[in-house]
């Protein structure tokens, strides 16, 4: 089990992977979203808010969230590491992500640009 | 919470009804009508609505059970293994994309070549899969407010022409209710499963609803609103042209809607076809595209499967590779007009995902018995042991009566099977050979202080 601070020190490095790469700044500056992102073993809640390209993130939930992605920690750890891609956790059901199945695709694509293959 | 963005009612009805709705559909209604006497395909038709129903019932609680967009590819993992569920997505999958590109552009490219005859029908068919590439490349969706226009206009036109045409022969029908021998009928509702093919494609939706139940309720609406357009229209294209006629033309709907309503009527029913081939070529598309993708991203199909459009955030690889497959498959279709074999063969393909999703909800009752469910199916294992039941004997129909269909299916089985048990682990195994040897996750201390 991965702790709330795990997941937060992988947000961040997902964070700022993001912010580093002016291709995916471009790519979604129209794509403006908010990310809950929530553990279902540890009390963790996070918020990572697109607007303009930029992404920031925030500790707590977003009362009115676009997209609500569900994991164990581990999961959700190894996933914003980016030691793991989003597409196996979600085939076999161990991720949840609540939202439009289009966001849910960038948010894959993003993840793929971040960290590739 | 909330969410901003929610599906009414209205759409997940309009979602399921608009990807059954293909011009193919007048071609198997065709079929339906001719395995059965007289002026009677609409009970087989309604039969066959009324069964489809078990499918739904199924399809229902395994999207409560699971509401993902992963759809079959995560019930059957989880029900059976992953192999099982590997094998029978990417199945699936082919053979809607080839049934869908193949029957449609047929029948397509023959109605859009009997109104302008000087264009060749290939050529027809390379206009439509370059629009519909185009539009999936750019990632245009035909979704929302203008999906629902063009379903439920379709919808009405349908059902109108029916109504006409019966009118016209002041509802007199040659004995409609004498449809002959059980043989006839069983082969009947057998080819008009093809009718509906498509109705749970709809699950995906599953996380953009307020209520999971919303999309049950919308599947079983559209089941029931399909199944008696189908049966109006059916009935009135028997009743007013002999059924060797309809039989007879690759675009049988064409040739109804001249005897109904002349010159007019061509002009207004080359407008619905060309709206549910272009609808459903669209969906088609990008639900395999998004499949493949997905595919790719977890090992089991080529990286190259995974490249997306930086311009357009859409996996132009998959979209482009599933073009070729299409001018590839319309080609043969056209040389050897066996549209017929692709209807059936996507029917009997339908009835082996029903039979599936009937043993999953049975399974995935004994492996999760204490996960909530949204929806369950009342009177315990009745509906699914029905399903399994019902499109076991519907799919065995299909692939006895159609010995082509039948060696179609065994060898693409076979290589989908092979391709599972040698591929997959092969790339599998070359993506971890290929991963950065440190994770980028820090090792926990194990002092303690990192956690547990």
């Amino acid at each position: 089990m991965a702790t709330h601070e795990e997941i937060t020190e992988s947000l961040m490095v997902f964070t700022e992977n993001y912010n580093k790469n002016e291709r995916l700044k471009i790519m979604n500056k129209d794509w403006n979203r908010i990310v809950v992102v929530q553990a279902t073993d540890v009390e963790s809640l996070h918020t990572l808010t697109l607007l303009d390209g930029v992404v920031s993130l925030k500790e707590g939930k977003s009362n009115d969230p676009d997209l609500t992605v569900i994991s164990d920690s581990e999961t959700l750890a190894d996933i914003f590491y980016g030691d793991i891609t989003p597409t196996e956790p979600y085939n076999n059901g161990s991720l949840r992500i609540i939202g439009s199945e289009d966001d849910i695709i960038r948010l894959d694509f993003i993840s793929l640009m971040i960290w590739g293959e | 919470m909330q969410f901003k963005k929610v599906l009414t009612l209205r759409t997940v009805v309009a979602t399921s009804a608009g990807l059954t709705l293909a011009s193919s559909s007048f071609v198997a209604a065709v079929s339906v009508a001719n395995f059965v006497l007289g002026d009677t395909a609409w009970i087989a038709i309604l039969t066959g609505g009324f069964l489809c129903f078990l499918a739904a019932f199924c399809f229902s609680e395994l999207n409560g059970l699971l509401p993902s967009a992963a759809g079959i590819r995560l019930y059957f993992s989880r029900a059976f293994n992953d192999r099982v569920s590997l094998t029978v997505s990417i199945l699936y999958m082919l053979v809607v994309i080839v049934g869908v590109v193949g029957a449609e552009s047929y029948v397509l490219s023959t109605v859009l070549s009997g109104v302008i005859p000087a264009v060749p029908p290939y050529a027809w068919i390379v206009l439509m899969l370059l629009l519909v590439t185009g539009m999936n490349i750019r990632g245009i969706k035909i979704a929302g407010l203008f999906q629902d226009v063009i379903t439920y206009g379709l919808m009405f036109s349908i059902l109108a022409f029916g109504l006409i045409a019966l009118y016209k022969v002041n509802f007199q029908l040659s004995a409609p209710l004498s449809p002959g021998g059980a043989t006839g009928i069983i082969s009947a509702v057998a080819v008009g499963v093809f009718l509906f093919v498509g109705f749970e494609w709809v699950t995906p939706l599953a996380e953009e609803v307020t209520q999971i139940r919303q999309i049950s309720r919308g599947m079983m609406i559209a089941l029931g609103i399909l199944s008696v357009t189908y049966a109006i229209f059916t009935t009135a294209m028997t009743a007013i042209v002999p059924k060797e006629v309809l039989a007879a033309s690759a675009a049988p709907h064409l040739v109804f809607a001249r005897a109904a309503l002349g010159g007019a009527g061509v002009s207004w029913m080359t407008v619905v076809s060309l709206a549910a081939t272009v609808t459903t070529f669209n969906a088609g598309l990008l639900s395999v595209s998004r499949f493949m993708y997905a595919t790719a991203r977890e090992h089991a199909l080529p990286q190259i499967f995974s490249r997306i459009s930086m311009r357009y955030l859409t996996p132009w690889v998959s979209i482009l590779t599933l073009f070729l497959i299409g001018l590839v498959v319309s080609g043969v279709i056209l040389l050897t007009h066996r549209y017929l074999v692709l209807v059936h063969l996507a029917a009997a393909m339908e009835s082996i995902v029903y039979v599936m999703a009937g043993l999953a909800v049975i399974s995935l009752r004994r492996r999760m018995p204490e996960q909530e469910r949204p929806y369950r199916i009342p009177f315990g294992n009745l509906v699914p042991v029905l399903t399994i039941l019902v499109f076991t004997v519907l799919a065995l129909t299909v692939l006895i009566t159609s010995p082509w269909v039948l060696v179609n299916l065994a060898v693409a089985f076979l290589l989908c099977l092979v391709y599972v048990n040698t591929a997959v682990p092969y790339l599998k195994k070359k993506h971890q050979a290929r991963r950065p040897a440190a994770r980028r996750r820090p090792q926990r201390r194990t002092d303690g202080a990192g956690g547990n």
